[in-house]
């Protein structure tokens, strides 16, 4: 068993074979826009000769891509056109109204997906229960298709008023399409996202169309680069929800896929938590533009029920939403906010320092990096401050110039702030800390968890530098860095499972709840999910299925999903339903409502899920590198400067010694503060007690 | 900056994320639609003094009110106040804002001294009252509106004040509603207080009180350093209100004077309207909030949200005229008045800085409630508020489909309201030829076509702009006015701005919003935008021509060069500028 992860972000391609003892071999190379693809091949045929393996011996495919939300951030969706009930084509452009930002006049809308014109309405309409009101007018049906047929769209999407309830009008729709025009590609709502809310639904439909055809073209071209190289087993990818889906399906379901590399990091640090024995566990993953953190709850990663792609960082409360383009799929819960290794430092017009959001980018990039930036980042705080060594980056490959970054953090940040330039440098890592402290308390503190309960899993190019200092601020314990964090997305793709997670909406108050209703809206959900993991290569009866409900007290608007322990609602699963939901209210919020306050069911939903023969474990690799050269290092006004020991991972042992310390690896850097423990545990991972 | 500059600005992400970290849990846990969908709430930590010191930024017409509400609450109470109370109040001429916003404030205690005050106001469904919604605009003084709470504990020393919760669930028609979303306030206020006594086990009672002093120092450096960037001048501008409601078609004069000098600014509103018999009247730090978001959004994104913007930018309201309502003035609509003055201040601001400022937005939201029993005599109350775009900026079109700066509504999704609620949504789209015409065009308007599916309900609708359109500006035309519509798809009768009558089953009622102004000479419009926009119609083939001077022609459309510079030569020559008009608001305008 030889398992292959390929994990495409938009800088880099990283690789990684994990042979059947447990031997990992890995390869970064720069991404290839335009054909990502290509660098696929290229760094496979590499990284095979490197692992010495045959192409003929992989028995497993697995992917994470940036394709899909690439194609939604940059507008290289296909052309689509929407089809709507008559009197409601704008919700898709009107969306919730909601703005992200306030008190600004330079705010747009990202650009709406279809353009008015292709948003064409069919004459018909269906009551809150599914009930026709007004029947489908076909011959309007005919004229929306011949309209946007000659309108040469390349997708459509349908998405007609309450089809959650009834799904016939948009299957007619549908047949018809078949029939007008043969060969076009049609995402009917009820089947990407059968629940309430119009907008939400509309928009997720919108965006599978979109991104349909382009998914589609680049999985074809990804198979054809692995057969003609021998590559046979079927190729799975990473959903946003962190299980792995075919790539057949992928291909009919894009919205599933969209944050697909960082759902695999989290899910690296679930199967890290699992093998280790940590049952909690925020991962930190912090790259050179953002840092993002998820929760790990008893083993799971937690859940959010929509997310917006492209709205940007996030910069105070999650609640100023509408920054991007909503879709409602499950995914896992990621917080992201605008602080990474690029991030800028500076002084608003009152002289207080900032950090971000803006970024140096790859391109400039740091001060340090000597290719033209001038303002001082993050990453150049760290090269003064002596974290980051004249080794350079990469294992070399890109040098840093100290003398540069320290100019322009003296010249920018520590003469205005009359400071050293130290002590500006570590004040502004502070500053960025406090950011990054805004997304761990998004997943935690906000969903009722204390994070000082939970251990961080920290990785990224940065997450080993900044992961204890994160974590010290919180109160958080233990800081678990990975090995080659650098590349830790590709590594989570291979202790991914496969898992699909199937809703529809049934909204009534819960002691009205039809039992037969909801036995037959839960066997249909059973069905979708088991086709849908057969297609992935797991038999259904090896899966653990999980049959769900989506409870809230009547008149909230967000629901808590409560497991079911049976599909059959009979009167005593009900009381113990009501009962089992105000428990988890009370989890979450901090409070439950008296036993005479009506819950709502809105929805129900089976979760499925599995390990398909997979991968062995990952052995840790112990290749002692011998110390290096030792350098001053600032840990700040309390500890000063420090001449600091330098290892390398192999270096590091099993018994614990005491920081500061620095470990230096090819993709990554990790610095253990003053009196921090620091040992490496039997999987390779560098485990900091703080 | 005496602190370390370094620690204050982690001190500043901290407490200000322990603001959104408040506005969070309201969101999560409230009962109703207002709250939740609408975010009609905010949430604040104040210091001991109740100067505002960090606020969740969630409602921009909240940011002045509760620094003002609980420094009326402290003068209530003095230092009455104890570990365990939580105060409240709701009363307008007391601090408060208008009778359905519930102010909850939580003193927060270290080793007995109040370190801190958690705080929040949400936007109550129904507080009692002569209209279901507590919103009416054609009450004619405070004791129609419902529930008058004057500072008053809530809980005592951790107890219940039971007489207070008795009133409560007597005078409101939701009382499930009510207290769930108290509940909502309650838990905010918990968070908070976690929150700050973490704050202060690490730095120290005293490093705290100093870091928030510092932090209100920090934002009126910041504020006065952007204000000294514009230029100095003082400049004036008038707008109106179509009318109260009551005095129908009788015009509301608002009238604000900014003074601009050096790094301090004063807004003076002196020459407003007195108040009025109907419902429409401010309170003094709604005016306050409306000033500051306008002169807020020409200064620097990143602004902070708390008392040290507010020493920088002084505000006069003169007691006794809508911007300032006394006793025994009616103000639960006050909202239309506050939208107004937003519209207003960037009125004059766009006299002072001309390329900064957008022409009018749609003036801010239309706010329907209908209210009844069902045959079951269970209560109904539906409370919709809806707004839609934005006047054309100096360097691009208004945004077609967004919430007002003043208030970062969202709309009630058509599929839950229908399963919630007597009532079916027609239809829900946008409105051709309703954006004002300019180089940049204003957004587009949209309508709502409602029908009631209940026996009988009272159906209150507080909407305007219906004669006072929305101004363009240099040379961009005013956007189209508002329209309410009886009986949309048959006699089709036209009702005034504001009204509340009896519906029944089966009627139905449209709303339409005014659009918004444009900017600039529509004749210099990019005729290929002209031509997206007729594509996409927002613009009619008959407007282009008449409006913009294109010309098109059909199958495929496209633009007649030739015809089009002629139809432009035409109507520059008609309408004779000789000078492009800095305010244009159509016909009927003042008096």
């Amino acid at each position: 068993m030889n398992a292959l992860g390929i994990d495409i972000g938009g800088t880099f391609t990283d690789l990684v074979l994990r042979t059947a003892d447990g031997q990992a071999h890995r390869l970064k190379l720069p991404s290839t826009p335009g054909d990502y693809a290509a660098a696929i091949g290229d760094g496979l045929d590499r990284l095979l000769v490197q692992a010495g393996v045959a192409a003929s011996d992989i028995s497993d495919v697995r992917h994470g891509t940036t394709v899909a939300s690439n194609a939604i951030l940059e507008g290289k969706g296909a052309r689509t056109g929407l089809i709507t009930t008559r009197g409601f084509r704008d919700i898709l452009e009107i969306r919730t109204l909601r703005m992200p930002r306030l008190y600004d006049l330079a705010w747009d809308k990202p650009k709406v997906l279809v353009e008015r014109a292709l948003r064409r309405e069919v004459t018909e309409r269906l009551d809150a229960r599914g009930n026709v009101v007004i029947p489908l007018d076909e011959h309007s049906v005919i004229a929306a298709l011949d309209t946007l047929v000659a309108e040469q769209v390349d997708a459509v999407a349908v998405c007609l008023l309450h089809s959650y309830a009834n799904d016939a009008h948009e299957r007619r729709i549908a047949e018809l399409a078949a029939i007008r025009a043969p060969g076009l590609r049609v995402s009917l709502s009820t089947e990407v996202l059968p629940e309430i809310r119009e907008y939400e639904r509309t928009s997720t439909t919108v965006i599978n169309a979109y991104l349909q055809p382009v998914v589609a073209s680049y999985l074809a071209r990804l198979e054809q680069v692995l057969r003609a190289r021998g590559i046979t087993v079927p190729l799975r990818l990473m959903q946003s929800a962190g299980g792995l889906m075919a790539a057949v399906q992928a291909a009919q379901r894009p919205v599933e896929i969209v944050e697909s590399g960082p759902a695999a990091g989290v899910i690296g640090a679930l199967a890290l938590a699992r093998r280790d024995g940590v049952a909690d566990l925020i991962s930190f993953d912090m790259g050179g533009t953002t840092a993002k953190a998820a929760l790990i709850l008893g083993g799971e990663a937690s859940q959010a029920a929509e997310m917006q792609v492209g709205g940007g960082m996030l910069g105070g409360s999650r609640l100023l939403t509408g920054g991007g383009y909503t879709l409602r799929v499950p995914a896992i819960d990621l917080a992201e906010v605008g602080a990474g290794g690029g991030s800028i430092v500076w002084l608003d017009r009152a002289g207080a320092p900032q950090v971000g959001p803006h970024s140096a980018g790859a391109v400039p990039g740091p001060v340090a990096y000597g290719a033209g930036g001038t303002e001082p980042t993050v990453t150049d705080c760290s090269v003064v401050l002596g974290w980051l060594g004249p080794a350079g980056l990469a294992g070399g490959t890109v040098a840093l110039d100290a003398a540069a970054a320290r100019a322009a953090v003296e010249s920018r940040i520590a003469k205005p702030l009359a400071v050293s330039v130290e002590v500006a440098a570590y004040g502004a890592i502070a500053v960025a800390v406090a950011t990054m402290i805004r997304a761990i308390r998004a997943v935690s503190s906000e969903r009722g968890r204390d994070p000082r309960h939970f251990a961080l899993a920290a990785f990224g190019g940065n997450g080993g530098m900044f992961g204890p200092l994160v974590a010290s601020r919180l109160g958080i314990a233990r800081v678990i860095v990975p090995q080659a964090p650098g590349l830790f997305s590709a590594a989570g793709l291979l202790d991914g499972v496969v898992q699909h997670l199937a809703s529809r909406t049934y909204k009534v108050l819960l002691t009205e709840a039809d039992a037969a209703t909801a036995a037959a809206v839960l066997a249909g959900l059973r069905q979708t999910v088991a086709e849908r993991l057969t297609e992935a290569g797991l038999h259904p009866d090896a899966a653990e299925v999980q049959p769900q409900a989506r409870l809230r007290y009547h008149g909230q608007s967000f629901e808590l999903t409560v497991n079911l322990p049976t599909d059959h609602l009979t009167p005593d699963a009900i009381a113990g339903l009501a009962d089992a939901f105000g428990a988890e209210h009370e989890r979450t919020y901090g409070h439950r409502a008296g036993a005479d306050e009506p819950v709502e069911l809105v929805s129900l939903a089976v979760l499925g899920r599995g390990a398909v023969p997979g991968t062995a474990a990952e052995t840790a690799a112990r290749t002692a590198a011998g110390p290096r050269p030792p350098r001053a290092a600032y840990f700040g006004p309390v500890h000063g400067w420090h001449n600091v020991q330098v290892l390398g991972r192999g270096d590091v042992a099993a018994t614990a010694r005491t920081g500061p310390l620095i470990i230096e690896e090819y993709d990554a850097t990790i610095v253990v503060p003053p009196g921090a423990a620091v040992r490496c545990d039997a999987s390779g991972n560098v485990v900091i007690d703080l | 900056m005496s602190l370390d500059a370094f620690t204050l600005a982690v001190f500043r992400s901290a407490i200000t994320s322990l603001a959104d970290e408040m506005a969070v849990t309201i969101h999560r846990t409230s009962y109703s639609g207002v709250l939740k969908d609408i975010m009609d709430y905010s949430t604040a930590i104040c210091d001991p003094q109740g100067r505002l010191v960090a606020q969740g930024l969630t409602l921009a017409g909240h940011l002045c009110s509760l620094p003002v509400a609980l420094k009326a609450t402290l003068r209530r109470f003095g230092n009455d106040v104890h570990p365990g109370d939580i105060l409240c109040m709701n009363d307008p001429f007391d601090g408060g804002m208008h009778l359905p916003d519930i102010f909850i404030f939580q003193p927060i205690f270290v080793d007995g001294q109040v370190v801190s005050f958690a705080a929040t106001i949400c936007h109550h469904t129904d507080v009692g009252g002569r209209v279901p919604g507590s919103n009416a605009s054609d009450s004619t003084e405070i004791y129609q509106e419902g529930l008058r709470i004057p500072p008053l504990k809530l809980f005592e020393r951790g107890q219940r004040n039971e007489t207070l919760f008795a009133l409560l669930d007597r005078n409101v028609r939701l009382p499930v509603r009510l207290m769930g979303d108290l509940r909502a306030q309650l838990a905010a206020c918990r968070i908070a207080e976690a929150g700050v006594l973490e704050l202060v086990a690490r730095y120290g009672v005293d490093a705290f009180a100093a870091m928030s002093a510092a932090l209100l120092d920090h934002s009126e450096h910041l504020t006065r350093a952007c204000l000294a960037e514009l230029p100095d001048g003082k400049v004036s501008f008038e707008d109106w209100i179509d009318d109260d409601g009551i005095d129908a078609g009788k015009p509301i004069r608002l009238f604000v004077t900014l003074e601009k000098r050096g790094d301090r600014m004063l807004a003076d509103w002196t020459g407003t309207s007195p108040q009025v018999k109907g419902a429409i009247n401010n309170t003094y730090s709604y005016t306050q909030a409306a000033t500051l978001t306008a002169v807020k959004s020409v200064l620097s994104v990143n602004m902070p949200n708390n008392d040290g913007v507010f020493r920088a930018i002084e505000v006069i309201a003169p007691p006794g005229t809508v911007a300032n309502g006394v006793l025994p003035a009616a103000c639960a609509a006050r909202g239309l008045t506050g939208f107004r003055m937003v519209d207003c201040v960037f009125g004059a601001l766009a006299m002072l800085v001309p390329d900064k400022v957008f022409a009018a937005s749609d003036g801010g939201n239309t706010g329907i409630t209908i209210g009844g029993w069902t045959k079951q005599r269970k209560p109904f109350v539906y409370v919709d508020f809806m707004s839609g775009s934005w006047g054309a900026r100096p360097w691009a079109d208004g945004i077609d489909g967004n919430a007002n700066m003043f208030a970062n509504m969202a709309t009630h999704s058509v599929e839950v309201l229908e399963t919630e609620q007597p009532v079916e949504i027609l239809a829900f789209e946008f409105v051709t030829d309703g954006g004002g015409p300019g180089l940049y065009r204003g957004g587009v308007p949209y309508r709502r076509d409602y029908r009631f599916t209940e026996d009988e309900a009272v159906l209150q609708v507080r909407s305007d702009r219906h004669t006072h359109r929305p101004y363009g500006l240099w040379g961009g035309s005013p956007g189209a006015p508002s329209q309410n519509m009886g009986d949309p798809y048959g006699a089709a009768r036209p009702l005034p701005s504001k009204f509340t009558t009896t519906i029944r089953r089966g009627e139905m009622f449209r709303h339409q919003l005014p659009g918004s102004g444009g900017w600039g000479d529509p004749l210099t419009r990019d005729p290929a935008a002209v031509l997206r926009d007729v594509r996409n119609e927002f613009v009619s083939i008959a407007a282009a021509a008449s409006e913009y001077g294109v010309i098109l022609l059909p199958s495929p459309l496209r633009i007649d060069v030739e015809a089009t510079e002629q139809q432009r030569a035409t109507l520059r020559a008609a309408r004779g500028w000789t000078t492009v008009p800095p305010v244009q608001w159509g016909t009927e305008h003042g008096q």
